[in-house]
């Protein structure tokens, strides 16, 4: 590459560094605020529920080196947390990062495997009701799609443990953490498929992609690869494929989070979701400051690869 | 003599003298009327329940007949696990989410396109602003933001739901400020502009109610089927409507407890509503989408 599309790269990249430390930023500022305003007060909480007075707080506030002021305690977090201190979590006693990295890596597993399922299953169908919308199989296949999005997650999830647990006797009903079996692999894969299949998301993924796909097809470049008898796929896949497909799970990835509380819930899944849960049950502040700041990383992530995508597919972007 | 201004060849279909309504196709009439069907029957149910012309008491339990098939002893969907009938109990559910789902619609719809509008209206000023206010609630997983106010503030389903509708807010005013940024280039609003009309009307007249509100309904539909889930879901986690008042996110949540046990129909009478619900919404969505916007456009 040439040194000016470095130099451009560069640009792009430092801005794209900027706006996500302002975001991060103001993500946890939005959280701390939601926290700080609550009633109730975390310490005495940690006190066991011993309230203080007034005086008596301020100085255990002074003694302890805790800022009395909302911004004094955020910068403080920040500037522990810009350390690699995340706290101690409120409920288990164990350092935040620990208890989330041990549970973040099953999420993303889950996560990640989930996005595969539901492409793999929105892209076909997507593409089929895009070049031919009034054939009954594609009319099909986006009833079915809208069917399972619609249904309530928890329950199609306790309904396939029922089949499988059941009906077919695979497995008894326990957690991931279990024993291995002999289709213990299986039993890993259901909360996969379940998340992959209803995350509320899939309808909308598959009219996007089929609004994008059906724009695309009827672009003039398309139109001239099928006349000059050039693969049209060829020509189209980047612009009616790729792109959305990054977009999505750029804008999807933070849904298919929020859906992993409720998987995680129904397989006993020792993953984020069911930390967040709790920490809220709980208010478990420093576990809920890190999930949140976490989760916006992960978003953020997202955004920056879809950013990559468009630029790799159109490196005029950069010019810009 | 009615002469219509004719743009370009790509827009002349806009001013198709045929009614969008006659020109649509039959798969998308029938989602429309099934969408249409479905909101009657939400509606029509709502107003039942908040009268309370309901054929059973919906808190009377009858312990001789728990967990019945549908139509025994006069109980038309069969009753739950402590013997009281679904079919009120699902007539009644609907006053859990119906009123916090439409306030959370209009605060997403209100949101949406004053920010969709002020940013493309008024690029130069608040583009910046409102850029940075969506990407920091898209930032944001809606799942998490819940929690995070749950655990707060330990709230209401309405409060609940007016964070859900300016989650939902930042994808309204993309969609608006596309259109709003679209429109500005047509000769029409620029005319509106050189003859002087003022931005209020050119707003509020010819840019929402001519041309956004198609997008809006759309949009409407597709929030009302999210905000039934999220119902769902919250009741699931145990933050939801708390019984013995029924929703249908807690009937599912606690028949679901008799699933395992094979007992199917308490949980899936409920489950089926919120299906047939949010499909209807969906298909109301699809159809409308199609016959108001997507069709005109190709």
């Amino acid at each position: 590459m040439k040194r000016a599309t470095w130099m451009a790269a560069a640009s792009v990249l430092s801005q794209e560094l900027a706006t996500t430390a302002a975001l991060l930023l103001g993500v946890t500022l939005v959280a701390f605020l939601i926290l700080y305003l609550a009633p109730g007060d975390p310490f005495a909480a940690l006190l066991g529920g011993r309230n203080l007075s007034g005086a008596e707080r301020d100085a255990a506030f002074e003694a302890l080196g805790i800022p009395t002021t909302w911004y004094g305690q955020y910068l403080t977090w920040i500037a522990h947390v810009l350390q690699g201190d995340f706290g101690i979590s409120m409920r288990s006693g164990q350092p935040v990062v620990r208890e989330i990295f041990s549970s973040g890596i099953k999420t993303l597993f889950l996560t990640v495997g989930s996005l595969i399922v539901t492409l793999a299953i929105a892209v076909p169908v997507a593409a089929y009701s895009a070049m031919q919308p009034s054939s009954l199989r594609a009319r099909a296949g986006t009833l079915l799609v809208y069917l399972f999005s619609a249904l309530p997650t928890f329950w199609l999830g306790y309904m396939l443990i029922y089949f499988f647990t059941r009906k077919l006797g695979l497995f008894p009903i326990l957690s991931a953490t279990d024993e291995t079996q002999e289709y213990g692999w299986l039993y890993a894969l259901l909360p996969v498929v379940l998340l992959g299949l209803c995350n509320g998301t899939l309808s909308e993924i598959v009219r996007y992609l089929r609004e994008e796909i059906a724009r695309v097809m009827n672009e003039e470049y398309v139109r001239t690869a099928r006349a000059k008898g050039a693969s049209t796929w060829r020509h189209a896949y980047k612009e009616a494929l790729l792109l959305p497909v990054s977009q999505i799970i750029a804008a999807k990835m933070p849904f298919v989070l929020g859906g992993a509380i409720i998987v995680e819930q129904v397989f006993n899944w020792p993953g984020l979701g069911r930390v967040t849960w709790q920490a809220a049950l709980d208010r478990d502040y420093p576990v809920i400051m890190a999930i949140t700041l976490l989760a916006a990383i992960v978003v953020r992530i997202g955004s920056f690869l879809h950013r990559t995508v468009y630029v790799a597919v159109n490196p005029r972007a950069l010019q810009q | 003599m009615k002469k219509k201004f004719h743009q370009d060849v790509d827009t002349v279909s806009e001013y198709s003298q045929l009614s969008a309504w006659k020109s649509a196709s039959t798969s998308d009439r029938l989602n429309v009327v099934y969408g249409f069907a479905v909101v009657l029957v939400v509606a029509v149910s709502y107003v039942l329940g908040a009268f309370g012309w309901l054929p059973h008491d919906p808190e009377a339990m009858d312990l001789d007949t728990m967990m019945a098939d549908p139509f025994t002893n006069g109980y038309l969907l069969g009753t739950d696990f402590m013997g009281r009938d679904i079919l009120t109990r699902l007539i009644l559910g609907i006053q859990a989410y119906f009123l916090p789902s439409v306030l959370a619609v209009f605060i997403a719809l209100g949101l949406g396109s004053l920010l969709g509008v002020l940013s493309g209206y008024w690029r130069r000023r608040f583009e910046t602003p409102v850029t940075y206010f969506s990407n920091l609630i898209d930032s944001l997983p809606r799942m998490v933001l819940m929690l995070l106010v749950i655990a707060a503030f330990r709230p209401s389903i309405y409060t609940i739901m007016v964070v859900f509708g300016i989650t939902t807010a930042p994808t309204i005013a993309m969609l608006v400020k596309g259109k709003v940024m679209m429109l500005r280039e047509r000769n029409f609003i620029e005319s509106a502009v050189a003859l002087g009309l003022s931005p209020g009307v050119i707003i509020f007249k010819h840019i929402l109610w001519f041309n956004c509100r198609a997008l809006l309904l759309i949009q409407a539909t597709i929030g009302m089927a999210e905000a039934v889930l999220l119902e769902t879901s919250l009741s699931y986690l145990g933050f939801g409507v708390q019984e013995p008042t029924p929703s249908w996110g807690n009937m599912v949540q606690a028949g679901a407890n008799y699933l395992l046990q094979g007992n199917f129909w308490p949980s899936t009478a409920p489950a089926i509503a919120i299906m047939l619900t949010v499909l209807g919404f969906h298909l109301l969505g699809d159809g409308l989408n199609n016959i108001l916007e997507g069709r005109q456009n190709r």
